[in-house]
């Protein structure tokens, strides 16, 4: 249900292989390298998901309920997990105006969270969304 | 911790003409479920609508309001003149 690209490999991407943030890539004038990494995932993504937890084990209903909305539609998505770091959470609000977590882009454009998402779901406005 | 009346009180005195309907979402006092109805909503996207009613408590969304859901909407009738 989630994809690993290997270019995302600086956020906890959901995978057999999860890596959390655990140090700041090192390269010269990366003033906010979590921030880059956040928004590059974004960019690469057509659907991704930052919630709390992974799409296998959610750790908080209202990411449980997005991720459920998502796989009732068979849409591939990559997930992010925000937990591991707050930076993760700090960052993305701010680069998202948004804040509460789930949050769900697609095409590089905010969609919304859990109550968004579920009120497009139920709708039927989801699926187009994520085309 | 804010209780639904405040919150409700809060959103109807700073989005003008907005009604809300606030009620505490697992009776724990930090997960409240709000409906919004306001014609400031007008031409706005969802996550527009969404973000007026979450800039009304800052960054107490994430702290003592854990979690707010919300549900906007549009008035239904229109007074006539």
């Amino acid at each position: 249900m989630s994809s690993q690209p290997s270019s995302t490999r600086d956020l906890p991407m959901s995978s057999a292989q999860p890596s959390p943030i655990t140090e700041a890539p090192v390269s010269g004038g990366e003033t906010n390298p979590i921030r880059e990494a956040i928004t590059e995932a974004i960019s690469e993504h057509k659907v991704i998901l930052f919630m709390k937890g992974t799409p296998e084990a959610p750790a908080c209903g209202f990411s449980a309920r997005t991720v459920a909305a998502l796989q009732s539609l068979d849409v591939p998505f990559a997930a992010v997990d925000i937990l591991p770091d707050p930076r993760i959470r700090q960052e993305l609000t701010a680069i998202s105006d948004w804040p509460t977590i789930p949050q769900l882009f697609a095409n590089g454009e905010l969609v919304g969270g859990c109550d968004i998402v579920t009120e497009m779901h139920e709708s039927g406005e989801l699926a187009e969304a994520l085309q | 911790m804010p209780s639904p009346d405040e919150i409700k009180q809060r959103i109807e005195a700073s989005i003008p003409g907005a009604e809300a309907e606030v009620e505490d979402y697992t009776g724990g006092g930090d997960h409240f479920k709000a409906t919004v109805t306001a014609a400031a909503f007008q031409g706005r996207s969802r996550i527009q609508q969404h973000r007026l009613v979450y800039e009304v408590f800052g960054s107490e969304i994430g702290g003592p309001i854990h979690a707010l859901s919300l549900k906007t909407l549009l008035p239904q009738k229109t007074p006539t003149l």
